[in-house]
This record gives structure tokens, C-alpha cells and sequence, in this order.
């Protein structure tokens, strides 16, 4: 304990360090600039902005940035993206919100909800209780990191491929409990999602797959493409067909409180802290164990509520679980990286690019090597988040507002942000052209009533899922009960199991029950 | 997505006897295109001894959305259901010319050209649009991007037609 | 004049402008920012060497180099816009060993072709190549290790960081020196293989020496040899794979500047010298020098070299990776 102390001590040291500044003009005076405080705040404005910017990805932005910070000393550099990294956990969801675009895989649950509060006029509590879960969420993970880091790295290497595959499998029943109506519809989606997952390039072979001969199509869609084209165009079209004027008056006749009331305080207490849980553990795996963290806490609150039908109809914990969630998991997915020097995904792989060249190679001894950086973000982590909801909580008003702009206006405004943002991911003039495509393919869904959520899970879930199977079957020389002879493995087909059973059997339910209202009118 | 859509009701030109246009029409079109994905990944290899080949998991995924579509399809014939909704030209056709318009502008024209073209194009799509306000609201957006993308995030668009810059 | 000799002149009289304002652009060259397409991701070993070394060559050329990161497809898609871009020196890409070698065996389809379509520039800094194998794997050295994966062949698991990668194309290599076949498991990317290797999933894997440096030192996997003449001097306990006896195994990720084909040779002499003498600026040697780097002698310098290195290598690995695709 008494280490764990003077670690901080020694990593707020770092933050709160002071660097004095003694210009010509003021004639040998100085001025102390806390350097590192300022990178902070940099790191969590930048990161509000992209995560705000539909379209505009973490990696893109910390791709661009990364030059910037050779000039800087290698904490503060780090300190810098490590806050556009969670600054934009917290942007990403506003969009969402607002005007029903998920800028990254972790909101695209958020949206469910979210916007459904948005349309009834309660868009300020839904941005607020976002930013509050998720400081909520950071606040618990950056401790975690702290006292338990290093032990917690153990869960990061005892999930194997087959682990990984169980986990899929998991989040696979998750998206069929996401659905709304049609459990059969549902099923076909997340089918859908996966077939288009596969395009692209084999991981074992490096066969192009579907993807006819087209460049941009060579290391399959990118998710970023895919959500734009089926929420952001597809809902503009729609709003089109609808007269969307009428429906945003309604809602700014709506527009009530900015502040999330006592009872949406009390309804998403105990959904914030399930979701912080969830996303803690969920993080830490490395490569993709935080995408499904949201759609797990989502599932969970939808599961465990005593009126689930609440839930795609502006419940408030399915804004502030997943929010939790995501946010916690970006927090521990920096467990990895600090306690064995791996980078989890292409974030913290850029994270180690930027030590790199500062000479620093993140490994296994990082924490006694470098202790100051470690410590020193660690803390940044926490001060990050505070800086964020001071940020954020406020901006709710003004994002609030902006929804009182005519629709005839914020249509095409959509439209060109996210076609900026698309292009900017790639370069590539063809990643707007299948979005667009996409569009359509999203505003014939709605007309078929087909939801594109479950969808994006199964284009998320898709490679990670055949690539750990595959994996898995290679090293265990295609031995199939490698699934459930491995213990962890078996745990979580185990579950997968059981909610499989519990999902289905109330809607088969229901299903006779719909029959049964039917045949009475 | 959200609540249901306000579904306007076209005439149906199907028989009587399919009950549920709207999923009927909608699993056809599923088994369509398990059945162009399956033609798509034909010449991939299949499993060959333990281990998957290239083209195992895009078949397994396609004979699914077969079977799911079908299985879709046939509740939409012996299920009462929704009626094919009414499909709209106006918004659907100047959205898509509006991306179609900055896909095929970006590169060679720049982001000032593109962006406002693009506007332009998409407030098209809408009847509610009045365009003196429409053209200075896409003026200062374009001006706007134009600030926030190459120089706040540093992202390296490129503003001016290409043939300015030579 | 006859019509013929007419057009003659016009033609010559127009080759001569051209001529004349491609030497004079050669001379003022550059004039405008020089864009740099980098093939992978920013932070990676590609990138991070491409950075340092056009950190030095921007203020000597008076202009600022753009880097662009294109991924995709093994570097291919990059490396594909590279070689369709103007050849007026503007548009350069920092190539490696596999976008401009290990790539033709391995993408039948390729759209472009490292020797016809670029104009070698400079080469850069080479990154060694070592054996790792998880810590508790049982060969203590190399001669072990052959002998160990030859017995067991069926039984151990290589991994890569995926088709066309520096750890995949290198493993084949050594796998096909040794004459094995093992299952090699693919990985998305270096991060994810390396926490397989130190988790124990895999049993071995080859790998540039700038990930896996702080591993070996922490002790969480172990390296038998480096595949280079020499010892590294951030790795002084590691052999060579000479010294420890498959001195067949010899493979360094080399990465160099190229430009698309038909750049002006003015051009490529100017970009040449400049990338050479930043390569001699005691900082960037230092700074390649801790990252495990080989900077290569004058000698390898030139544009020539890099075009026979070019040669000899794609001439390697088609023999290497062929049996390995089909």
C-alpha cells in the first residue's frame, strides 16, 4: 500500500509538474507553466472534438498528432494521447445522441437510446448522464490500473485464441438480445453483418475475398464507412421522406430540463456502476475486448431490467451503462501496454510509436524503468477525466441548442462532416462513395424494418471471431473441444449457453402472445 | 432504427396470398444476396485438412443468411404483417448525388470546391429549403471545415483545386 | 521546309522547352512540400526510421516532407498509389523489404512491380531479424532449436503478425533453410503475436529487433540468434545465426526511398545525396542506432545498389515464398 502511495505521489509529481518560463520581455522574471496539465487539457479537447466529428477516428487523429509530440518530452507527449484517446469515449457519444450517428463501435449502442431521449426532448440529461457515467467509469478503472495493474495483466495473457473465440461467441447472443422486434430479423442482421465482415483479405492466406478486385475494399469495409452510411445517411434520407422539420419542432417544444433529474440520477446509478464493472474486465483483453464492452453492459442492463421494454425507447441506463462501459474499457485497455509493453490494439500501438522515437521501448519492465511515465500517465488518466466532465458538462447546453437548427439546414451539414470524415480516414474518395451506398442500403432496411445495430456488432464481431477460431484450430491441430476443455473457454460458452436459452424462451413467448392479440382484433 | 417509421402504404403489387409483403420482399432480397455472395466466394479454397480455408466462413455465413432469409420470406407469406412501404426519389436521389458529387470532387478539386458543391446539392433534396439562407450557411460551413480539418486536427486534406497548387 | 520537316522542328523545339524546364525544375528542385507515403501504420519500425531520417532531409531540401501513412494490404495499396503517382518528385514512398520484394511472390495480382515501375532512391536502415521463442519453449540454444523444431515439426507453432508481414515472410525463410513445414499461426499485427509468444500460446516466431529488445531483457520470451553478419550492440548476449551455426539464415528488414518510375534523374541524385548525408548527422545515426538499426556503408549507398539490392531480393524471396502460397 504504502508503495502505492508515493507511486502516485511520484505520477501526480509528474502531472503537476511545473516548468518555469522566463521570456526576454519579462526581464529574467518566470513564470511556472504546469506543461503537463496543459498537454492534458490539449489531449481532452482534441480528443472531444474527434470523438464529437462524425466519422473522424481515434487512430486517425493520433496518426496526425503523433509528429506534433516528437518536439515534446516523452511524458507529456504521451500524456497528450492517452487524453485524446478517452477524450474521444467522451465526444463519441454526443453524435450519437443528437443526431443518431455512432462515430466509433463503442456508440453505436449508446444511439439506441440515446437518440430516442434526443426525439423526446431529453437530449440534455442523456449528454449529461454520459459524461457523468464515464467519469464515474474512469475515475474506478484509473484506480484499478493503479492497485491492481500488474495482477490484472495475467488476464490479459490467459486469453488464447480459443478464449477469444468463447468471448465472440458471447458477444454474438448479445446482439440477438439487442433487438427491438423480430428475433428472426435480428439473427439475419448480425448474419448480414458477418458475410460483410468477410470481405477483404484472408488472414491466413491473404486470398482476397469478395472483394473484386477493388483496392479499397482489400482489407475489407471499414466500420467507420458502414455505420455512417447505415445510421447518419440513411437516417437524413429518411428524415427527408417524413418531413423532417415537423419532427424537430416537436422536439424543441419538448426540450425540458439540461440536467438529468433525481429519478434519472437514481435509474442509472446502479446501471453506471454494472457497466464500470463490465468494462474494466472487458478492457483489459487485448485486440477488441473493448469493442463489445458497451453492447455487454447494454445487454446486461436490458436483461436484468424489470421492464425491459423500456429499452430502444429512451431508457436512461441504456445511455449511461454503455457509456460506463466504454470509457472503463478504455481506461484498462491501457493495462497491457503499461504492465507487459504490448499494445492492445492500434491506439497504444501508436502510443509505442511515439516512445519509439523517443527512444523509449515499452516492455515488460516499463513500470521500473520508466516510472515516472507510467505513474505520470496513470495519474494524467485521472486528472484527464476530471478535465473532461468539467468540459463536458457544460458543452451539454450547447449541444442542446444546436438541435434548435432547421433541419433543411443540418442535413446537408451532416452530410458533408461525414463525408470529410470518411474520407479522412483513408484518403480514399471510395470509402464515401460506399457509404453512400450504404445509405441506401440502410434507408431500404428501415423501410423493411430491418435494425442496422445488431448489423454493426456482427461486422465487428465477424473477424475477431473467425480469426480466433481459426487460431485456435491451428494450434490444437483442429481439435474442436479445445472450446470446453479449456476452462475459461468453457465458462464463457457456458453463458453464451445459458442466455441463448433465456433469450429465446421469452420470445418464443411472446411471439405467441402477439399471435394470440392479433387474432383477437 | 428508433420507433417504427411512419410507413406510408403503397398500393401492393403482389398476389393476395402473401401476407406480409414487407418481410416477404425483404427475406427475398436477404436470399439474393447470400446467393451473390456464394457466386462471390465460389473460387475460394474450402477446409483442407484441420484448418479453414479462405472461402469456409464466407459460405458458412451465406447458406445461413439463405436459410434466414427464406425463413423470413415464409413468415411474410403465413404471417399477417406490415405492407410495402412508400418509397421517396427526392431525398434518397440528391443525398446520393450530394456524396456521389464529393467523392468524385475531393481529390481533384480540393475541400473548399467539394464541401460546397456538395452542400448545394444535398439542400436539393429537401423542398423546405430556401436557398438564399442555404448559401451562406454553406459558405461558412465550408469556411468553417476548411479551418477545423487541415489545420485544427492537422488532417492533410487538400483545400484548392489541384490544378491552382501546380 | 517540307510539312515533315515542319512538324520535325516543332517536335524538336518542344522536346527542347520540356528538356529545358525539366532541368530547370530539377535544378530549382523542390519547390513546394515533398509528400512522403509511408505503407504502414504511424509508430511502426517503417515509419519511425522514415521519420527520422526525413526529419534531417526537410531543412536541407528547404522543404517541409509530408508523411502519409497509407495501410493496407501488406503496404501494397500504398505502394500501389506510389507508383501511379506524378514522377515529378513530389510523391515518394518509404518502401521495404516486403512492398518492394516479398510482395511479388506473394500477390499474384500485384498492380505494380518493384523493379519496372520505381526508381531507387535511397536505401535507409536495415532492422535485423531475430528467432524468438517463448520463454519456457525447451531448446536452450540455436543448434537445439533446429534440431527441436526438425524432430517436432508437426507438433510446433510459428507465429506471424500476418500474410506479408516482416515476421511472416522472414519465418518462411528460415523455415524453408530448415526444410520444415510447421502451422504458422497468423496474427493481426506485431502487438497481438507478441502477447501470444509471451503468454505461451506459440511456440516460436521471428520478429525485428526493435519489439522484441525490452521482452528479451524483461525475460518474458527468449531470442536464439540474429540474422546478421554481426552482433547487435543493443542485443550483445544474442549470436549471430552464423556464429551459432545456420549461417544460411541471413535476413534484415531493409527500408528505402523510392519514386515512381521515370522521376528525373537530377531529381533522384538531389534526394540521394541528401538522404545520404542525413544518415551521416550524428544524431539520426544515434537515434536509428537505439532502435537496433543497421545504417548501411557508403558503399550501399547509391541508387544503383539499392536497384541490385532490389533485384537480388525479389530474386530471394520468389524463390522462398512461391511453395509457401500454393
Amino acid at each position: 500500500m504504502g508503495d502505492l502511495f508515493s507511486n502516485l505521489g511520484l505520477g501526480f509529481g509528474v502531472v503537476f509538474n511545473l516548468v518555469q518560463w522566463s521570456p526576454a520581455f519579462l526581464g529574467g522574471m518566470s513564470i511556472p507553466i504546469p506543461v503537463n496539465i496543459l498537454l492534458c487539457l490539449i489531449g481532452a479537447l482534441v480528443g472531444t472534438l474527434v470523438g464529437v466529428l462524425p466519422g473522424i477516428g481515434t487512430i486517425a487523429t493520433v496518426a496526425m498528432l503523433l509528429p506534433i509530440t516528437f518536439g515534446l518530452p516523452p511524458v507529456g507527449a504521451l500524456i497528450m494521447l492517452a487524453g485524446i484517446y478517452y477524450g474521444a469515449q467522451y465526444g463519441g457519444s454526443t453524435t450519437s445522441i443528437l443526431v443518431n450517428i455512432p462515430g466509433e463501435a463503442g456508440s453505436v449502442v449508446t444511439a439506441l437510446d440515446g437518440f430516442q431521449m434526443a426525439k423526446q426532448g431529453r437530449a440534455g440529461p442523456a449528454l449529461a448522464i454520459a459524461a457523468i457515467g464515464s467519469f464515474f467509469a474512469g475515475c474506478v478503472a484509473t484506480v484499478l490500473i493503479a492497485v491492481l495493474g500488474a495482477p490484472l495483466t495475467r488476464v490479459a495473457l490467459a486469453f488464447g485464441p480459443a478464449e477469444y473465440f468463447s468471448l465472440m461467441v458471447l458477444g454474438l447472443i448479445f446482439a440477438v438480445v439487442l433487438a427491438k422486434g423480430s428475433v428472426l430479423k435480428a439473427i439475419a442482421m448480425i448474419v448480414l453483418g458477418l458475410l460483410l465482415s468477410m470481405v477483404g483479405s484472408d488472414i491466413e492466406t491473404g486470398a482476397s475475398r469478395m472483394a473484386f478486385n477493388i483496392p479499397e475494399l482489400a482489407d475489407g469495409l471499414g466500420f467507420a464507412t458502414v455505420a455512417m452510411g447505415l445510421f447518419g445517411f440513411a437516417e437524413i434520407i429518411r428524415n427527408l421522406d417524413t418531413g423532417g422539420e415537423s419532427d424537430r419542432e416537436l422536439v424543441q417544444q419538448k426540450v425540458s430540463g439540461l440536467m438529468p433529474t433525481a429519478k434519472d440520477l437514481k435509474d442509472s446509478t446502479p446501471a453506471v456502476l454494472r457497466g464500470t464493472v463490465l468494462g474494466s474486465i472487458l478492457g483489459i483483453l487485448p485486440g477488441g475486448g473493448a469493442v463489445i464492452a458497451s453492447f455487454a453492459a447494454y445487454t446486461l442492463e436490458k436483461k436484468i431490467s424489470r421492464t425491459p421494454s423500456r429499452f430502444g425507447r429512451g431508457a436512461i441506463e441504456g445511455v449511461a451503462a454503455p457509456e460506463s462501459a466504454n470509457n472503463a474499457a478504455a481506461q484498462t485497455s491501457f493495462i497491457p501496454l503499461l504492465t507487459l509493453g504490448i499494445p492492445p490494439n492500434a491506439v497504444m500501438a501508436l502510443m509505442v510509436g511515439a516512445m519509439t522515437i523517443h527512444g523509449i521501448v515499452p516492455g515488460p519492465q516499463v513500470m521500473q524503468k520508466q516510472p515516472e511515465l507510467v505513474w505520470g500517465m496513470i495519474a494524467s488518466m485521472w486528472v484527464g477525466n476530471l478535465m473532461l466532465l468539467v468540459i463536458n458538462l457544460p458543452l451539454v447546453g450547447i449541444w442542446v441548442r444546436l438541435l434548435r437548427v432547421p433541419y433543411r439546414l443540418m442535413f446537408p451539414s451532416i452530410v458533408i462532416f461525414c463525408s470529410i470524415g470518411i474520407y479522412s480516414v483513408n484518403n480514399a474518395p471510395v470509402d464515401v462513395m460506399l457509404a453512400g451506398a450504404f445509405g441506401i442500403v440502410g434507408y431500404w432496411l428501415i423501410k423493411h424494418d430491418f435494425e442496422p445495430a445488431p448489423l454493426l456488432l456482427g461486422m465487428v464481431l465477424g473477424p475477431l471471431m473467425e480469426e480466433n477460431l481459426r487460431r485456435a484450430l491451428l494450434i490444437s491441430r483442429g481439435d474442436w473441444s479445445v472450446f470446453i476443455t479449456r476452462p475459461l473457454s468453457a465458462v464463457l460458452m457456458l453463458i453464451a449457453a445459458t442466455l441463448l436459452v433465456l433469450a429465446v424462451l421469452p420470445s418464443l413467448r411472446k411471439k405467441r402472445d402477439e399471435v394470440f392479440v392479433e387474432s383477437e382484433n | 432504427m428508433s420507433n417504427k417509421p411512419v410507413q406510408e402504404e403503397g398500393k401492393s403489387i403482389l398476389p393476395t396470398w402473401i401476407k406480409g409483403p414487407q418481410d416477404f420482399i425483404g427475406g427475398l432480397a436477404l436470399v439474393a444476396l447470400a446467393l451473390f455472395a456464394l457466386w462471390a466466394s465460389r473460387d475460394l479454397q474450402g477446409m483442407h485438412g484441420f484448418s479453414f480455408g479462405a472461402g469456409t466462413a464466407p459460405r458458412m455465413f451465406s447458406v445461413l443468411l439463405l436459410g434466414l432469409g427464406a425463413a423470413i420470406a415464409a413468415v411474410g407469406v403465413l404471417s399477417e404483417g406490415a405492407h410495402l412501404a412508400k418509397y421517396h426519389w427526392r431525398g434518397p436521389l440528391f443525398v446520393t448525388l450530394a456524396i456521389l458529387s464529393f467523392a468524385l470532387t475531393i481529390r481533384p478539386m480540393g475541400m473548399i470546391f467539394a464541401a460546397m458543391t456538395s452542400f448545394l446539392i444535398a439542400a436539393c433534396g429537401s423542398a423546405e429549403t430556401r436557398w438564399t439562407e442555404t448559401v451562406i450557411v454553406g459558405a461558412c460551413l465550408t469556411a468553417f471545415c476548411s479551418l477545423l480539418f487541415p489545420y485544427a486536427l492537422g488532417l492533410p486534406l487538400q483545400l484548392l483545386p489541384t490544378f491552382l497548387i501546380r | 521546309m517540307n510539312w515533315y520537316g515542319r512538324a520535325l522542328a516543332h517536335a524538336s523545339l518542344a522536346a527542347a522547352i520540356s528538356l529545358g524546364a525539366s532541368t530547370a525544375q530539377a535544378q530549382t528542385y523542390p519547390t513546394r512540400n515533398i509528400t512522403m507515403i509511408v505503407p504502414f501504420a504511424a509508430g511502426g519500425p517503417t515509419d519511425v526510421i522514415a521519420r527520422i531520417v526525413t526529419g534531417q532531409m526537410a531543412p536541407a531540401l528547404g522543404q517541409s516532407i509530408i508523411i502519409e501513412n497509407v495501410v493496407g494490404a501488406g503496404g501494397t495499396t500504398a505502394t500501389t498509389r506510389a507508383a501511379r503517382a506524378t514522377n515529378d518528385g513530389y510523391t515518394l514512398i518509404t518502401g521495404h523489404m516486403g512492398t518492394h520484394a516479398a510482395s511479388v511472390p506473394l500477390y499474384p495480382k500485384l498492380a505494380y512491380h518493384p523493379e519496372k515501375d520505381f526508381e531507387p532512391v535511397a536505401l535507409l536502415a536495415g532492422t535485423p531479424i531475430l528467432i524468438l521463442a517463448r520463454k519456457d519453449f525447451p531448446p536452450k540454444d540455436l543448434k537445439e532449436f533446429v534440431a527441436y523444431v526438425k524432430a517436432n515439426a508437426d507438433k510446433v507453432n510459428a507465429a506471424h503478425a500476418g500474410i506479408g508481414s516482416v515476421s511472416h515472410v522472414s519465418c518462411e525463410l528460415l523455415n524453408s533453410v530448415l526444410g520444415i513445414k510447421p502451422v504458422g499461426v497468423p496474427f493481426n499485427g506485431t502487438g497481438p503475436a507478441m502477447n501470444a509468444l509471451v503468454a505461451g500460446q506459440v511456440d516460436y516466431m521471428c520478429d525485428q529487433i526493435v519489439n522484441a529488445v525490452p521482452q528479451i531483457n524483461g525475460g518474458t520470451i527468449k531470442a536464439y540468434a540474429i540474422a546478421t553478419p554481426e552482433r547487435n550492440p543493443s542485443l550483445p548476449n544474442v549470436p549471430t545465426t552464423t556464429e551459432a551455426g545456420l549461417p544460411a539464415f541471413q535476413a534484415q528488414a531493409w527500408n528505402a526511398i523510392f519514386a515512381p518510375k521515370g522521376t528525373s534523374p537530377e531529381i533522384i541524385a538531389k534526394l540521394n545525396a541528401t538522404a545520404a548525408k542525413a544518415l551521416d548527422d550524428e544524431n539520426v545515426k544515434k537515434r536509428l542506432l537505439d532502435l537496433g538499426s543497421v545504417i548501411p556503408a557508403p558503399a550501399d549507398r547509391t541508387p544503383q545498389a539499392l536497384g541490385t539490392l532490389v533485384k537480388n531480393e525479389v530474386a530471394k524471396w520468389s524463390s522462398v515464398l512461391k511453395p509457401a502460397t500454393n
